[in-house]
């Protein structure tokens, strides 16, 4: 019953789920291209260095990443920036679309109206998003180590799981709390901006927390402050992986407990 | 006494806002009748449907469907109904079939012959994206996934709108059928022409507020009739406006022209009794026209 909220959900966004991971696997293949220009590019490196403390802070280009390597490359070049963008925005358009935007369009109204338990309607559709958010890891996995082998990157695979682990619970976390925003108001416009303006909070906090004093005490709110930077240079903070991972499901409860309490939009 | 298919009591909703949507409903339907709800649009209609079906919350009152109330076992009595929703929307992207498919997945039962055989009826287009289908043929979907489970109780919203009269008098064929079986039918609809001829009782809701309940036979009796009288001399209409239930439509020298029930005639021919009739012409009765009189009253009265 509830696996038929769970397929459809998936379905529903199968072509666009194979764009990303197209688009992922075309991005990081194009950049692998590029590393054997810049290996070991003492100007390169130097450019780098250059950047504003700020910026490099953001970018967690910190003493123990070598752009010049391959695993100092793609942490700088990736897992800063597009991957987790990528991801959490693949997480939030999904878990938008499949509670807020299916009330928007009028079609809750007849499922709902089936022997259907509302929260258990959430958790079938926050587990599309689940996967949706794991096949594009795994899509992103298989990019990179593709690319590892073909342009001798050399990235290491037990760092290179945990990094797209920690950058797949950080779109978990924003893809279910665009399920709970869903679940509170019947607004798909909310249920993208609050989760957008989370992420790009907490980012900020993540990034630049080391700089700026009085953000430092905000950098456990922040998802990517947990799942720490540049995975590959400096192995992935597994410690702060279930703490993500707790949120996250702290944010599809909220989800599921929200969805009874309201009533349901006129379509 | 038994337990009614559907039971109101007291049952209100009031939006954000303060707009009484629905106000103190007290309704009940029977097992194996068909129940008309009638009111124009905007009157609490779908307001209602939804408190039963529990996609909104009532502010007071409950509900029941099935004896199951709509609150706290809601699951269970949703299983055992079929419904129409009064805006149905689909997935455009699905083909009719997968469609349903679909739907008998999420109630977790399919019958297929018995969704073979009202998609033939009602010749559904099973192939082609929801789409490109015109507003009739989806409808014809919403009223296959409606019945095909065969349920007790269909909560229908405007079920014909978008049918062509010919699908038309094949649901009213559809709904006695049904009926003959021992289901039973909650018909809401904004005419009364729609219903009058399926429908054993009508329920008359405007503003929120349930205004009547009767039999289409006994509303029929209480229609107007219009009666033209034309007498020798002038008239004077008070001596027939004093009458109850009489309303004097028009004066013209010696011809007068009213509408009143039937209970009223015995009145109107006694008061025409002492003036000389030149002739006499009684209209049959129109029961859209106590219809419409119903949701005017109620308007007077709120006003």
């Amino acid at each position: 019953m509830v696996r038929e909220l769970f397929r459809r959900g998936l379905d529903d966004h199968r072509r666009a789920l194979a764009s990303w991971c197209a688009g992922i696997g075309a991005y990081a293949l194009m950049l692998a291209a590029i590393f054997p220009s810049v290996e070991g590019s003492a100007d390169f490196s130097k450019l780098v260095q250059s950047y504003p403390e700020a910026l490099k802070s953001l970018f967690g280009l910190t003493g123990s990443v070598n752009i010049g390597t391959g695993r100092g490359f793609v942490d700088t070049e990736l897992f800063s920036f597009m991957l987790p963008l990528f991801a959490i925005v693949l997480a939030i358009g999904s878990g938008a679309r499949t509670l807020a935007g299916e009330e928007d369009a009028g079609r809750l109204e007849l499922v709902l109206a089936y022997p259907v338990r509302r929260g258990a309607a959430v958790l079938g559709k926050g587990a599309a998003v689940a996967v949706e958010v794991a096949v594009f890891c795994a899509a992103s996995y298989a990019a990179l180590a593709l690319s590892s082998v073909a342009f001798g990157l050399d990235l290491p695979p037990g760092r290179l799981a945990g990094g797209l682990l920690g950058v797949g619970l950080l779109a978990l976390f924003h893809g279910w709390l665009a399920l709970a925003v869903g679940a509170a108001w019947p607004s798909r416009a909310l249920a993208i901006g609050v989760p957008a303006a989370v992420a790009a909070g907490t980012y900020l906090v993540g990034g630049l927390h080391d700089l700026a004093s009085w953000l430092d005490p905000l950098r456990f709110v922040s998802g990517f402050w947990w799942v720490g930077q540049a995975p590959l240079s400096n192995d992935p903070r597994w410690s702060g992986l279930p703490v993500v991972a707790l949120a996250a499901v702290a944010a599809l409860g909220a989800a599921a407990y929200l969805i009874e309490r309201r009533d349901l939009e006129t379509p | 006494m038994p337990v009614p298919a559907i039971e109101a009591v007291g049952l209100s909703k009031t939006y954000r806002g303060g707009v009484e949507a629905l106000v103190g409903l007290d309704l009940r339907v029977e097992h194996g009748e068909v129940f008309g709800f009638l009111g124009p649009n905007g009157a609490g209609k779908s307001t209602t449907i939804r408190l039963l079906l529990d996609l909104i919350r009532p502010t007071a009152g409950t509900a029941t469907l099935l004896g199951l109330d709509s609150r706290t076992a809601g699951i269970e009595a949703r299983r055992r109904i079929g419904y129409v929703p009064g805006d149905l929307r689909l997935y455009d992207r699905l083909t009719g079939r997968r469609q349903l498919d679909s739907l008998a997945r999420l109630r977790g039962f399919a019958d297929d012959a018995r969704r073979d055989a009202l998609v033939a009826r009602f010749d559904v287009p099973l192939d082609r994206p929801i789409r490109e289908l015109s507003k009739g043929n989806r409808q014809k979907l919403g009223i296959v996934q409606a019945f095909m489970h065969d349920p007790e109780l269909l909560v229908l919203d405007e079920p014909t709108g978008g049918l062509d009269p010919l699908l038309q008098e094949e649901f009213r064929a559809l709904v006695r059928e049904t009926i003959a079986r021992g289901r039973t039918i909650f018909l809401s609809s904004h005419s009364l022409d729609e219903v009058q001829h399926i429908a054993d009782r009508v329920g008359i809701i405007r503003a929120g507020r349930l205004i009547d309940v009767d039999s289409v036979d006994a509303l029929r009796e209480r229609a107007l009739r219009h009666v033209e009288i034309t007498f020798a001399g002038s008239v004077e209409p008070g001596r027939f406006a004093a009458l109850d239930g009489v309303r004097v439509r028009h004066v013209d020298d010696g011809t007068l022209r009213l509408s009143a029930p039937a209970t009223a005639m015995d009145g109107v021919v006694k008061a025409a009794a002492g003036l000389e009739v030149v002739d006499l012409v009684a209209a049959p009765a129109d029961l859209e026209e106590i219809f419409l009189e119903l949701y005017r009253e109620a308007d007077d009265g709120g006003a």
